[in-house]
């Protein structure tokens, strides 16, 4: 800087004339323009830009100003639109004056021309958007069905009672169903164990079985399942109904717990845990609570719950105990340190919907503990009773009855057909005796009409059973001498007969013997019966004893019956 | 996801704004009204966080000078705690020792945040920031400004409190 070198000076000097006569002013100037051209040439360029400036100026002048141009078109254009509204302002207030003053005057009238525009618009909404005018008119309508039964309430009933007459119409028409359900399962059951059970508690209960089983047979249902840890309420586990919930089930684990805290600490709770919340109630849901020392489950159920279920509930509660409690107790928040719960809950909604008697254990009142008891005791002594009875009976019974002397049962039966059939298992053998078989049908083809015919069965005791088939053949088969004398046994004549002095029908005829003479049956032999009757023949009187052809023999009920006859071809002999 | 649950607390006393906070940070509005809580309200808050979701259990206890044995059972498992003061009540702060034993005897490692409610009426504010640091520090914890009304500082109070649950708990301990 400030330094000037040769070469610029050299070329500097072809411009100066040394001779010249203002030479040194020349030469002054000379050096000035050397020394100031730098300057000079700045104060050109500057010159330059500032020409170069003032023409972008006035360029950019000009545009402001067809800007400005601009805008106060605008504005013109503005000002004249805001005077137009200003007027049109004043106009539509003009016309909502007048209207308001018509509406005024004729209010009925305008509501009658607005009633379809608002109706229209109304529709078109609600088709446009359903969901917000749901929400919109949703707490209005509630209000307004609020006020409507207050102040019309029969209006309403009249208005609703088809809605709910059907709608409770449905809701019955669902119960029974499972009623019926239900109640067709337990009928399934009745023969089974299960059937005799429910009728021994049923009776231990005092209340019927039908009343027991339909009492089982009430529907219900599962909505969800809680296991939820104590004291801080996290959800341990849940088990989802076949509808699926959109409650928040944490919030639910956690304000069931702060409920639960909030009863048991307000109601005085006893140290064996006597004061903890059972059981809450909404509507017809109702979430039963079963405790456990680290977790509870709750069950949020809808309908009656069937007996035992308590019980389940609580063998749930052990179970989780057993298998899982250091976990539960353990856990704080983390799922991972959890195990699988859900094949537990999944469990017991499954045996519990299934109605299984578990291998729950019921625990039995103590007055039931007491009948229990009572009747054992009871059964215990009559068995002992009985079997003295038996064992003195089996000893005097050789002695009350002898062994000849059968017992006897007879039914007798009048019957116009005289188709006995006898089903003896013993030979009675007075004097003299037969074998009597044991199913005979009579071939006989002369059947005696109108005529009671005994039908008599007896079973004898004590006395063996013929081993062969005995046949109708009167030929004596088994003898037997009775130690002590038999009574002779009653009968009467089933129709009027011939009585002959030996047993056979080429006998002498002694008498004949109406129908329905009593007789004494004496001996049998074959087809025949020797009988005794009081004749009343006054040439024959007094006790007579003959033959009869047994057929016409009836034997009463409380006699022996005999069992011969049926294949005999017996022919009343008159 | 891994859903990890986690319960805390909110204490304080009464008329601090526990139930404004919770209904901010829940459901991200404030309600001019008040109405006092009876017993507890527990309220559900889902925070995504590395790796898991944390599933935010939040019982809003009632306000009272002191609990009673009812509500610190309500404490039982609890993994954290907010315990709030009103800055414009003075007396609110002075409380908030008492609360913060009755959750250290619950649970000694509680994750514990305290928080000065109504930052927003600055006029009435009666608790400066040396008073809250100074309780702050005797507490061994760290403390937000909040607003319910404005919403001021209040997710980053329940997401401090959220990751000093992640750090401090141990899901070993009963």
């Amino acid at each position: 800087m400030g330094f000037i070198s040769v070469p610029e000076l050299d070329a500097s000097s072809h411009d100066i004339d040394p001779m010249r006569p203002d030479g040194d002013e020349f030469l002054l100037a000379a050096v000035q323009s050397i020394l100031l051209r730098r300057e000079r040439q700045r104060i050109h360029e500057l010159e330059q830009e500032v020409l170069a400036l003032r023409a972008a100026f006035r360029d950019k002048e000009i545009s402001q100003q067809q800007h400005t141009d601009i805008l106060e078109a605008e504005l013109k254009l503005t000002r004249r639109a805001l005077r137009n509204a200003e007027e049109r302002v004043r106009e539509l207030e003009l016309e909502v004056a007048k209207l308001r003053q018509r509406a005024q005057l004729d209010s009925e009238g305008l509501m009658a021309r607005l009633l379809p525009v608002f109706g229209n618009l109304v529709s078109r909404r609600i088709r446009e958007s359903r969901e917000e005018m749901a929400e919109a008119l949703g707490p209005v309508m509630g209000e307004a069905i609020r006020v409507q039964i207050r102040e019309s309430r029969e209006d309403m009933v009249e208005a609703l009672s088809p809605v709910i007459g059907e709608t409770v119409q449905r809701a019955v028409a669902v119960f029974f169903r499972d009623l019926q359900r239900n109640v067709d399962a337990q009928l399934r059951a009745t023969f089974g164990p299960q059937g005799a059970w429910r009728t021994l508690r049923a009776r231990l209960r005092g209340v019927s079985p039908a009343e027991l089983a339909l009492r089982d047979a009430l529907p219900y249902e599962i909505r969800e399942l809680f296991v939820i840890q104590h004291g801080s309420g996290l959800l341990l586990a849940r088990y989802e109904g076949a509808e699926e919930q959109t409650a928040d089930s944490d919030l639910i684990s956690g304000m069931l717990t702060a409920v639960r805290d909030f009863v048991r600490d307000s109601f005085q709770p006893t140290d064996d845990g006597q004061g903890n919340l059972d059981e809450l109630q909404y509507g017809n849901l109702r979430v039963l609570v079963q405790n456990g020392r680290s977790a509870y489950v709750a069950v949020v159920l809808c309908g009656i719950e069937p007996p035992g279920f308590r019980a389940r509930a609580q063998q749930l509660v052990d179970d989780l105990h057993v298998r899982y409690e250091s976990a539960l107790r353990a856990y704080a928040g983390d799922p991972e340190s959890l195990p699988d719960l859900q094949p537990l809950l999944a469990s017991f909604v499954t045996s519990v919907a299934r109605g299984q008697e578990t291998a729950v254990v019921r625990k039995l009142s103590s007055g039931q503990k007491a009948f229990l008891a009572g009747g054992a005791l009871m059964s215990i002594l009559f068995l002992g009773v009985a079997c003295f009875y038996l064992q003195f009976t089996i000893a005097l019974y050789p002695i009350a009855f002898p062994s000849s002397t059968p017992t006897y049962a007879a039914t007798a039966t009048n019957s116009a057909t005289p188709t006995p059939t006898f089903t003896p298992t013993v030979t009675y053998t007075p004097t003299p005796t037969f074998t009597p078989s044991s199913t005979s049908t009579p071939t006989s083809t002369a059947t005696p009409t109108a005529t009671p015919t005994a039908t008599p069965t007896f079973t004898p005791s004590n006395t063996p059973t013929p081993s062969h088939t005995p046949t109708q053949t009167p030929t004596p088969t088994a003898t037997g001498t009775p130690t002590s004398t038999p009574t002779p046994p009653g009968a009467q004549t089933a129709g009027n007969v011939w009585v002959r002095d030996a047993p056979d029908v080429n006998a002498r005829l002694i008498a004949a013997i109406e129908f329905d003479t009593p007789l004494t049956l004496i001996s049998v032999s074959g087809s025949w019966a020797e009988v005794e009757w009081v004749s009343t023949l006054p040439w024959l009187p007094g006790v007579q004893r003959g033959w009869v052809p047994f057929s016409w023999i009836a034997l009463r009920a409380d006699v022996l019956p005999i069992t011969a006859t049926a294949t005999s071809s017996a022919t009343p002999q008159r | 996801m891994k859903v990890v649950q986690k319960k805390i607390c909110l204490m304080g006393d009464f008329a601090v704004g526990k139930t404004s906070l919770v209904r901010r940070f829940v459901e991200g509005r404030f309600d001019e009204k008040y109405l006092s809580t009876i017993g507890v309200a527990v309220s559900r808050r889902t925070l995504s966080r590395d790796g898991y979701t944390l599933n935010l259990l939040i019982w809003d206890l009632v306000g009272g000078n002191e609990l009673s044995h009812r509500e610190t059972g309500y404490l039982a498992g609890t993994a954290g705690a907010i315990v709030v003061c009103d800055l414009t009540r003075p007396n609110t702060l002075e409380t908030l020792q008492r609360y913060v034993h009755q959750v250290r005897v619950s649970n000694p490692q509680a994750a514990l945040l305290l928080v000065g409610n109504k930052a927003d009426l600055v006029a009435e504010r009666m608790i400066d920031d040396e008073q809250l640091m100074a309780v702050s520090q005797a507490l061994r914890t760290e403390y937000f400004l909040t607003s319910a009304k404005t919403g001021q500082a209040v997710e980053e109070a329940f997401n401090y409190l959220a990751d000093r649950l992640e750090t401090i708990y141990d899901p070993s301990t009963p």
